[in-house]
């Protein structure tokens, strides 16, 4: 074995290819894949060059080195050779800090105790909608694989859940209908000896119920009222960190994005209560220069007692826009379903910086419907049309979209208990506990829904990278600063246990090491002949 | 004083293969970044940069992996490697993650890895690695502690940690094997994790949790003295005097020096294990290791005390040899470790 053999990756990485003398120039070498860093095999004399180059500059200069540790911004550390030369040219010229940030706001209570600046200026918002006319400025690419954790199951009934679960679900795989009814009574015995505090024992009772309903009652509707929904999904939001990291890692990078743009807009896929969006305004009064003039369009359900909801969200934020002195206008889309949006609903002016911020949406996509083509691909082809500046995406990081029931199941059963046993850490009431519904509802459709139905087809980032890069968007990484921010926000409102990690220039959010939620951000690439993108102009009414 | 303005670069790159120079310049670099001046720790970066491989009960290379919580109270997590079942009785091939052993030995080996008590995690890519590749290599269940770190943590947390963790592992019934029904211990752990090895064996010692062997890799202990290995290799391949210096003071309790018995055992403050039922060690120093005086240096102590001590002396080898299988020194100790841990003596 010569000094430079560099052997096969025996580890747990399974998308690498292994590197012999004489590969391919794009492998990357299988080792170093095995440790986590992608280095392509024909790279790694000159990466070690620069790395020389780096440490030597470390030795003799080594005051430096505080400057770089503490104001650049790195981003995802995978990728070597570039991480690499992002620290010599930081050593050469260094970045300016980032000027804006969310780091000041703390605070997640929605409307109350916010800390409204005195200023003087003239109110310029125009409270409800109305677009004025702007012109529009025209606009700018991996794999893993997937992972199930558990808790500890400490007794033995536990255990035996467990087991019957996976044997119901499977059997309800096989068609064998009359065991798994058998089994579910066996199991209903079973969940009044077993600690249904946490771990497997909390969840299991959702998990019955979920296969009772697949078996028993699969025309029921798991989702409620539009109403309703919003309810869970507040109590949601303040009993775990979950969305509150979606709305903060989006809010970090859309606020990047918009840096230097005058005329922004922002395009919600689901805008809810609108909860993401006050830290975003504070931040833009905030920034250097002054604010943008800011467009929030939020697209929701259709209200259905005749209330205009999504008119309501609007002025509320657009009192709090003219409280800091933002020049703010709203436009709500009554929509059921993503796919029945049309770009020029969003009435995207020319020059706008557009943001595209999808909470847990895309997902719905997915599902099959005879009647319209793929509904992902349409709508992933008319935001791409809109050329935005950046796309957030956040989904939930697991594989509940495989084909076989089991699987999905399987997938489930362990990343739901990873969930609830993070909610054990949550005191407050009845956040909780209406917390626990709203999971409840998820777990609800991904076990006993299919077709249509199942919306909750949630797939992990290796899936919506591959996705997403087909549809013609490359990833803009999100880097340490948004790491370090999000980490010190969960230390300051959570409980121990979360765990912020980067994943190739992603953010992901989990309990006890086992990542939960992902979030990401995109930007389209570049058309080769920009002056065929249709302006909104053209559309007809 | 560090060993002058010039390190020589090419000294280490003569000696192991561009990959692992790659890798180990890469920690080399950024841990520097992460240590500050004033003895603080630059942990967000830490966390951001260091590699993270989720567990996977899918089995990879005839290896699966699953977290367990060993102590909700300090979220003391350890991963668990096993060897996936060769048969599919199960439905659906669903994993049993706690399924008994068998009726032939099974050594469980309790890993805690290295990072000079303040770098990586269970979860860090390389160390998952590392672990996955010692079940195939020595037919054994792994179990991988996630100690709490320095300096957020200093002594004695990760010790304690240990402890916990191999009480944990003592009294899991499918933990057991052989005809005794017994859970079969091996302590190993590299750096820093070698040095947990030795004082988790010795709290070991006064419970009857049996521990039937400790497996050092290039193991963290240190003294005031500058020792002879320390002068000679100052800054040659990879590491400081000054990294070492830095990371002692943020492990140790503060206002005390590196001749605390945590740091040296057999050192002026420390104890003679004479009489002491201590486990067979088995010590792997590597040639080009600046602190293998130290390292020697125990293995002595634990020969004075009448100890079963095996040493593997590698010359050739850097820091972090066993983190990529491309060298000699590698297969060499895998295939030590794997006789160590299945005889049954």
């Amino acid at each position: 074995m010569g000094p430079y053999d560099y052997g096969i990756s025996a580890g747990s990485s399974s998308s690498s290819s292994s590197s012999c003398a004489g590969g391919k120039p794009t492998e990357l070498d299988g080792l170093l894949a095995g440790a986590g860093y992608k280095v392509r095999s024909s790279d790694l004399h000159q990466v070690a060059q620069r790395l020389e180059k780096l440490e030597t500059f470390m030795v003799n200069a080594p005051t430096e080195i505080s400057q770089l540790a503490s104001e650049a911004v790195h981003y995802n550390p995978s990728d070597l050779a570039s991480w690499v030369d992002s620290m010599l040219s930081e050593i050469n010229q260094p970045f300016p800090v980032s000027s804006s940030d969310l780091s000041d706001f703390s605070d997640f209570h929605y409307m109350d105790d916010l800390v409204t600046p005195p200023l003087q200026h003239e109110v310029l918002t125009d409270a409800w909608a109305d677009q004025s006319a702007q012109q529009q400025q025209p606009q700018p690419p991996l794999q893993q694989q997937q992972l199930t954790v558990v808790a500890a199951i400490e007794e033995d009934s536990g255990i035996k859940l467990v087991h019957l679960l996976l044997t119901c679900a499977e059997s309800i795989q096989r068609g064998d209908l009359a065991l798994a009814g058998t089994l579910l009574e066996k199991m209903r015995a079973l969940l009044s000896r077993v600690n249904t505090g946490c771990g497997i024992g909390k969840v299991a009772g959702y998990f019955i119920d979920a296969l009772s309903r697949r078996l028993f009652s699969p025309q029921a509707v798991c989702a409620g009222s539009v109403l309703e929904n919003e309810i869970l999904y507040h109590h949601f939001y303040e009993a775990c960190p979950y969305l509150k990291f979606a709305h903060f890692t989006a809010n970090q990078a859309i606020l990047e994005a918009f840096d230097g743009h005058d005329c922004v807009h922002v395009v919600d896929f689901n805008l809810m209560h609108g909860l993401q969006w006050p830290a975003l305004i504070q931040a833009l009064a905030l920034r250097p220069g002054g604010p943008p003039l800011l467009r929030l369009t939020g697209i929701g359900p259709p209200s259905p007692d005749g209330r205009d909801s999504l008119r309501e969200i609007g002025l509320k934020l657009a009192e709090l826009a003219r409280s800091v002195n933002v020049r703010f206008a709203f436009r709500g889309v009554a929509a059921s379903r993503l796919d029945d949006v049309k770009p020029w609903m969003l009435q995207v002016g020319p020059r706008e910086a557009v943001a595209i911020n999808s909470i847990m949406q895309l997902h719905k996509l997915l599902g099959p419907d005879p009647n319209r083509g793929s509904p992902i691909d349409s709508v992933l082809g008319w935001v791409r049309s809109l050329n935005p500046k950046i796309i957030t995406v956040v989904e939930q990081e697991a594989n509940h979209n495989q084909p076989e029931f089991l699987d999905r199941f399987t997938e489930a059963l362990y990343y739901y208990s990873t969930m609830f046993d993070s909610l054990e850490s949550c005191t407050l009431q009845p956040e909780k506990a209406v917390a626990e519904m709203y999971i409840q509802r998820e777990i609800c459709n991904v076990v006993s829904c299919e077709g249509s139905a199942r919306v909750e087809r949630h797939e992990p980032l290796a899936k919506w990278r591959a996705r997403l890069g087909g549809a013609g968007f490359r990833p803009l990484h999100l880097g340490s600063n948004a790491f370090k921010q999000a980490s010190m926000l969960l230390t300051l409102f959570s409980a121990e246990g979360y765990c912020v990690e980067e994943n190739q220039g992603c953010l992901t959010l989990g309990w006890h090491s086992r990542p939960l939620i992902a979030a990401s951000a995109w930007q389209a690439v570049p058309l080769p002949d920009t002056n065929s993108l249709p302006t909104i102009n053209d559309c007809v009414l | 004083m560090a060993g002058g303005n010039e390190i020589n670069l090419n000294e280490a790159k003569m000696v192991v293969p561009l990959n692992t120079w790659i890798l180990i310049s890469n920690f080399k670099v950024a841990y520097n970044l992460l240590r500050r001046p004033d003895g603080t720790f630059n942990r967000h970066l830490a966390e951001f940069l260091d590699r993270k491989v989720p567990a996977n009960t899918t089995p990879v290379d005839g290896v699966f992996s699953f977290d367990v919580i060993v102590d909700r109270a300090t979220s003391l997590l350890s991963r668990i490697y096993r060897p996936a079942p060769a048969d599919e009785a199960q439905p659906g091939g669903i994993m049993e993650l706690e399924r008994p052993l068998s009726t032939e030995v099974v050594p469980v080996i309790i890993f805690f890895h290295g990072g000079s008590f303040a770098h990586s995690s269970s979860n860090s890519a390389i160390y998952d690695t590392l672990c996955r590749r010692l079940v195939n290599m020595c037919n054994a269940v792994v179990v991988s502690v996630n100690y709490r770190r320095a300096p957020e943590n200093r002594y004695p947390c990760a010790y304690e940690d240990g402890w916990a963790a191999l009480k944990w592992v003592n009294s899991r019934q499918w933990l057991q094997s052989g005809k005794d029904s017994k859970v079969h211990i091996y302590l190993a752990g590299d750096s820093s994790g070698g040095n947990i090895v030795h004082h988790v064996a010795l709290k070991a010692v006064e419970s009857d949790i049996q521990v039937k062997g400790n497996i050092l890799l290039n193991a963290m202990f240190g003294g005031k003295e500058r020792t002879e290995s320390e002068k000679r290799l100052d800054g040659k391949y990879f590491v400081t005097i000054q990294d070492r210096d830095w990371y002692w003071r943020a492990f140790l309790p503060e206002g005390t020096d590196r001749d605390h018995p945590a740091c040296n055992p057999f050192g002026p403050s420390g104890k003679s294990l004479k009489g002491v039922k201590f486990p067979k060690s088995l010590v792997v120093v590597a040639g080009l290791d600046l602190v293998q005086d130290w390292q020697l240096a125990y293995v002595e102590g634990l020969k004075k005390a009448g100890q079963d001590v095996k040493l593997i002396y590698l010359e050739q080898a850097t820091i972090g040899f066993y983190l990529l299988p491309n060298n000699n020194h590698f297969y060499t100790v895998m295939e030590e470790i794997k006789h160590f841990v299945n005889s049954n003596c």
